[in-house]
C-alpha cells in the first residue's frame, strides 16, 4: 500500500517516512481494536458520568421514536380504511328486485370496479333496524323506504380516480345517487402527513440534541487528554491517530443511547399496553401498541451509533484545532 | 542534515524571535546550542521540529524543505526526529513501557517487535528493571531518562533535546549527556540546546551561540 520514494539524491534516512510496506493494514487494524476496547474501557471505568451521558441521549431518541411508532399505528388503521374505501351506489325507487340484480351485474361490469355486493331494499332495511335498533318505529312504516343498493369496491384508492369512477357510475340508468366520503379520507391523509413532518422536525431536532450531548462530553474528554494529545502530536501521530478513541467514544455513548432508548420504549410500551388494550375493548375495537420490529431496532441502533460517531467527529475536529502545538 | 538559510522568525509581526539565522549541521554531528534565555533556542527547535514555520528564509532538515512539506506529511516527518523535552512530558497514567512504545504504537510497529525494541531503549538508559512503574514513582533524573528512551526508541536519524538537563544536578547532568554522546557514536545527530556553559565546555563539541534572535559563534566550546 506504500511505495517507497525513489531515495537516490536523498540521504540516508531521508526517504519518505512511509507506514512500512508489510504490515500497514495490519497495524491500522490493530490500532482500530485497540482504541475500541480502550474507550469501551474509559467508559466503564466511569460508570455514573457515562449511564447519564447515555441517558441523556436515551430520551432525546425516544420522542422522535416514540412518535414513529404512533404514525406506524396510524398507518396500519389507515391500511384498513383503504379497504373500506367503498362506493355505495343507490338505485332509483321505482328499481325493483330483479331489476337491481341486473343494474349490480351492469356496475360490475363497469372499469375499474374490482367487486360488488348487492344489497336488496329489504336487506337495507334489515341492516337499518339491527344497527339503529328501531324495529318498532319501522315496522309503522307500510313500505319499504330504502331503494336497494350495491356496494362497490373500486380497483383503485387514490382518491381522484375513486371521484372518476363514482361520476361514471352516476350516469347509468337507473342509479340514483353515488355516494363516497372522500373529505374525512383526505383530512386523514393530510393529518398523516402532518405528523410525518412533525416526526421528522423532532428526528432533525432531538438528532442534534444528540450530538450537542456527545460533543460536549466528547469535548470534555479532548480537555482532559489535552497533554497527551499534544505529546503524541509532537512524536508524530497523524490526526486520524489522535481522533480514533474518541470517535468509539461516542460512537460507543450513541450506541449505549440507543439501547437504552429500545429499553425505556419497551418497558413503556408493556406499562402503556393494558389501560390502551381496556380502553380499545369499550370501543368494540381490538387494537395493540405496535413495538419496534428487530430490524426497525436494529436501525435505531445503528442511527445512534452513528450520530454519536459523528457528534464526536465534529468537537474532535474543532478541538484538535485549538490544541495544536502549531 | 540541518541547514538553515537567512531565516527569521517573527511572532505577532513585531518581536523577532530569531534574524538571519545561517547554519548547516552535518549528518552524524552532535552540537550544542546556547543562549540566554529568550534568545531563540526554542524558537529554532520549534522551527526544526516543524511546530513553526520561519517567516523568512528556508530550514532544511533531512532533505525536506520543511515549508513546502505538505501538512498531512508532517507527522510522517516528526517520526524521523526524536524529542527530549526539558519536562520530559511522559504520560502520567501508563507505565514507563507504555510510554516508552509509544512513538512505536504511533507507527503501528508488531507489538512483539515493539516490546523488544523497548526493552533495548530501557536497557540503554538504564531502567530495564523499572518498566512496570509509573512516571510518577521515578526520581526526576529517571523520569529524564525514560523521556531520552522514548525519543530514541524508534532511531530517528535526529535528536533534539530543549534543556534536558534543566531540572537535573551536575552529576546527573553529566550522566544525561554522556548518554546523547553514545547515541552520537552510533550515528545519530544530536542538537542539544542547553544554557549549561559548564558542562558543555567539558564536552568539547561544537557550539552554535545564539544572543536575541542572532546567531553570534559557532564553533567549539572555548
Amino acid at each position: 500500500m506504500s511505495e517507497r520514494q525513489p531515495s537516490a539524491e536523498r540521504p540516508r534516512g531521508a526517504q519518505k517516512p512511509q507506514r512500512r510496506a508489510s504490515g500497514g493494514g495490519r497495524a491500522w487494524l490493530r490500532h482500530h481494536r485497540a482504541m475500541m476496547s480502550d474507550s469501551a474501557l474509559r467508559l466503564v471505568k466511569r460508570p455514573i458520568a457515562t449511564l447519564l451521558t447515555m441517558l441523556a441521549i436515551a430520551i432525546a431518541l425516544i420522542l422522535p421514536a416514540g412518535l414513529w411508532l404512533a404514525l406506524d399505528s396510524a398507518r396500519l388503521l389507515d391500511a384498513e380504511l383503504d379497504e373500506s374505501a367503498t362506493l355505495t351506489v343507490y338505485f332509483a325507487a321505482d328499481v325493483g328486485e330483479s331489476r337491481a340484480m341486473d343494474l349490480a351485474a351492469e356496475v360490475g361490469e363497469q372499469p375499474g370496479v374490482a367487486g360488488t355486493r348487492l344489497v336488496t331494499a329489504a336487506e337495507g332495511l334489515a341492516d337499518f333496524q339491527q344497527t339503529l335498533g328501531v324495529d318498532d318505529a319501522l315496522s309503522q312504516l307500510e313500505t319499504n323506504p330504502l331503494p336497494a343498493s350495491v356496494v362497490v369496491t373500486p380497483d383503485a384508492t387514490a382518491p381522484a380516480e375513486v371521484q372518476a369512477l363514482s361520476q361514471q357510475l352516476q350516469a347509468l340508468d337507473g342509479v340514483d345517487e353515488v355516494r363516497l366520503d372522500l373529505a374525512w379520507l383526505d383530512r386523514l391523509q393530510q393529518l398523516a402527513a402532518l405528523g410525518q413532518r412533525v416526526a421528522l422536525a423532532l428526528a432533525l431536532l432531538f438528532g442534534l440534541g444528540v450530538l450537542l450531548v456527545v460533543g460536549n462530553t466528547i469535548r470534555l474528554a479532548v480537555e482532559s487528554r489535552r497533554q497527551e494529545i499534544e505529546v503524541v502530536t509532537l512524536i508524530g501521530a497523524t490526526h486520524a491517530f489522535v481522533r480514533r478513541p474518541f470517535l468509539y467514544s461516542g460512537a460507543w455513548y450513541g450506541l449505549g443511547g440507543g439501547a437504552l432508548s429500545l429499553i425505556i420504549l419497551v418497558l413503556g410500551g408493556n406499562w402503556l399496553a393494558s389501560p390502551v388494550a381496556a380502553l380499545a375493548e369499550s370501543y368494540g375495537a381490538h387494537f395493540a401498541l405496535p413495538s419496534l420490529g428487530i430490524g426497525h431496532s436494529a436501525f435505531l441502533l445503528l442511527f445512534s451509533t452513528l450520530l454519536g460517531w459523528l457528534g464526536a467527529w465534529l468537537a474532535v475536529g474543532r478541538h484538535l484545532a485549538d490544541i495544536k502545538p502549531r | 542534515m540541518i541547514a538553515f538559510e537567512h531565516v527569521g522568525k517573527r511572532y505577532g509581526g513585531r518581536f523577532e524571535a530569531l534574524a538571519d539565522i545561517n547554519f548547516r549541521v552535518e549528518r552524524g554531528e552532535m552540537l550544542f546550542l546556547t543562549g540566554h534565555s529568550g534568545a531563540g533556542k526554542s524558537s529554532l527547535l520549534r522551527l526544526v521540529m516543524r511546530l513553526e514555520r520561519p517567516s523568512r528564509g528556508r530550514v532544511l532538515v533531512a532533505g525536506h524543505d520543511l515549508d513546502r512539506l505538505h501538512i498531512s506529511q508532517v507527522p510522517y516527518y516528526r517520526r524521523q526526529i526524536g524529542v527530549v523535552f526539558q519536562d520530559h512530558q511522559l504520560l502520567l497514567d501508563r507505565d514507563i513501557f507504555a510510554n516508552v512504545a509509544l512513538p512505536l504504537t504511533i507507527q503501528g510497529v508488531e507489538p512483539a517487535d515493539a516490546a523488544r525494541r523497548v526493552r533495548a531503549a530501557l536497557d540503554k538508559v538504564g531502567l530495564l528493571h523499572r518498566e512496570r512503574a509509573l512516571p510518577i514513582e521515578l526520581s526526576t533524573g529517571e523520569q529524564q531518562r525514560v523521556g531520552i528512551a522514548r525519543a530514541v526508541v524508534n532511531k530517528p536519524a535526529l535528536l533534539l533535546a530543549d534543556e534536558p538537563t534543566g531540572n537535573l544536578d551536575p552529576q546527573l547532568s553529566a550522566d544525561i549527556m554522556r548518554l546523547f554522546e553514545d547515541f552520537n557514536r552510533i550515528g545519530t545527530t544530536v542538537l542539544v540546546a542547553s544554557h549549561d556553559l559548564a558542562l558543555i565546555a567539558r564536552l568539547r563539541h561544537r557550539v552554535l551561540k545564539l544572543r536575541d534572535g542572532r546567531l553570534v559563534g559557532d564553533g567549539e566550546a572555548a
